[in-house]
């Protein structure tokens, strides 16, 4: 298994069986998996902020509507049917309870949710707000979305559990 | 938009880091009866995912205290703790290091050091700014800083990361207090300098 980081404002995408994509510690960003597993192409990025991106001369992953078309575009290229996409979402907590200047997990949810919703992505499942990080990885193989709460072990979104962590 | 800052400006900012956690050890020192040294600090521009990168391994659980600034110089102040200074510090505080007691003497220590760094840096800049309350979360290290960077760095890809470290001496521990001002913040901060 080969794992591939995507940091924060970075994307990534696989055909590869032997492709573990992964985000480490997502606080108030968002892990955005698109999965197809008839095709076995799924991809992975790390939302930072809601938006909008589209005037921001930043990478597209930076921003919850950008992010998405990146994301979307980079997985039909490798052979994924629309059609047959999972989304799923990880992330987006509040990381720091009274301080309201560093809050924006909740509105990178909505964001992100809104994003697909408009590029008529269905949403397969999720684990998104409260308090704690999380790490997310996507399995290519058997496309299989998991998360990891801080302290906590790892548990299947979508598909069988590949790895038991 | 700043992608970069040139070395007159990073060494003016690692300056101003000088005189804050100096500023900060003498606070620490008081506080805990003990000499505290000051590292030169650093003072670097990276990229957002870097950034986090530099600060340690990204799911390693640490005590992160994080206090909001507010008004001429926008940004945050925190410290991350991993868990065997957290020790350390409550051993010298005379406190068990799982109490709730423990993370609000952290709270407090950030509060006290995070007011004297950058009281110092407001008097020598003549900047004015608020400091929020102390916030204390025990997290994975990336969800704690990536949080605050994502908001923080809101108009940039680039951090600016003033790290001092501050030392206490025989003890092994070595407290690091990270400063990061928004772009603008930033900006301000070297206008103030005559380097804007």
């Amino acid at each position: 298994m080969t794992e591939i980081s995507v940091r924060m404002g970075e994307l990534a995408a696989s055909a590869d069986p032997g492709t573990v994509l992964v985000s480490l510690g997502l606080g108030s960003c968002i892990g955005l998996a698109l999965v197809d597993a008839g095709a076995g192409v799924a991809g992975l990025a790390h939302i930072m902020l809601p938006g909008p991106g589209e005037a921001a001369k930043r990478p597209p992953a930076t921003f919850a509507d950008t992010g998405v078309a990146a994301l979307l575009g980079r997985v039909l290229e490798l052979g994924a049917r629309r059609m047959r996409l999972s989304a799923v979402i990880v992330g987006g907590a509040q990381m720091f309870g009274s301080a309201v200047q560093l809050q924006v997990g909740a509105r990178n949810d909505e964001a992100v949710r809104a994003a697909l919703g408009a590029a008529r992505l269905p949403v397969a499942a999720a684990d998104t707000g409260g308090a704690t990080g999380r790490t997310v990885r996507v399995y290519v193989d058997d496309a299989c979305v998991t998360s990891r709460p801080a302290g906590g072990t790892e548990t299947a979104l979508l598909g069988g559990l590949a790895v038991t962590a | 938009m700043r992608t970069n800052y040139s070395e007159n400006e990073l060494d003016a900012l690692r300056e101003l880091a000088n005189i804050g956690s100096g500023t900060a050890a003498t606070s620490l020192s008081g506080l805990l009866g003990m000499p505290i040294d000051v590292a030169v600090p650093s003072a670097s521009a990276l990229p957002l995912a870097d950034a986090i990168d530099a600060a340690g391994p990204a799911e390693q659980l640490v005590t992160g205290v994080a206090i909001a600034l507010e008004g001429d110089l926008d940004g945050a102040a925190i410290m991350l703790f991993p868990d065997e200074d957290v020790r350390t510090l409550c051993g010298l505080l005379g406190l068990e290091a799982d109490s709730e007691m423990a993370a609000s003497a952290l709270g407090e220590v950030v509060n006290i050091l995070g007011a004297s760094y950058l009281g110092a840096l407001g008097s020598l800049t003549g900047l004015q700014f608020e400091l929020g309350p102390p916030n204390t979360v025990y997290d994975m290290l990336g969800a704690i800083l990536g949080s605050i960077l994502a908001v923080g760095a809101g108009s940039g890809d680039v951090a600016l990361m003033l790290d001092s470290a501050l030392i206490i001496e025989g003890q092994s521990c070595s407290l690091s207090f990270l400063l990061i001002p928004t772009a603008d913040g930033v900006d301000g901060l070297l206008a103030q300098l005559g380097l804007g």
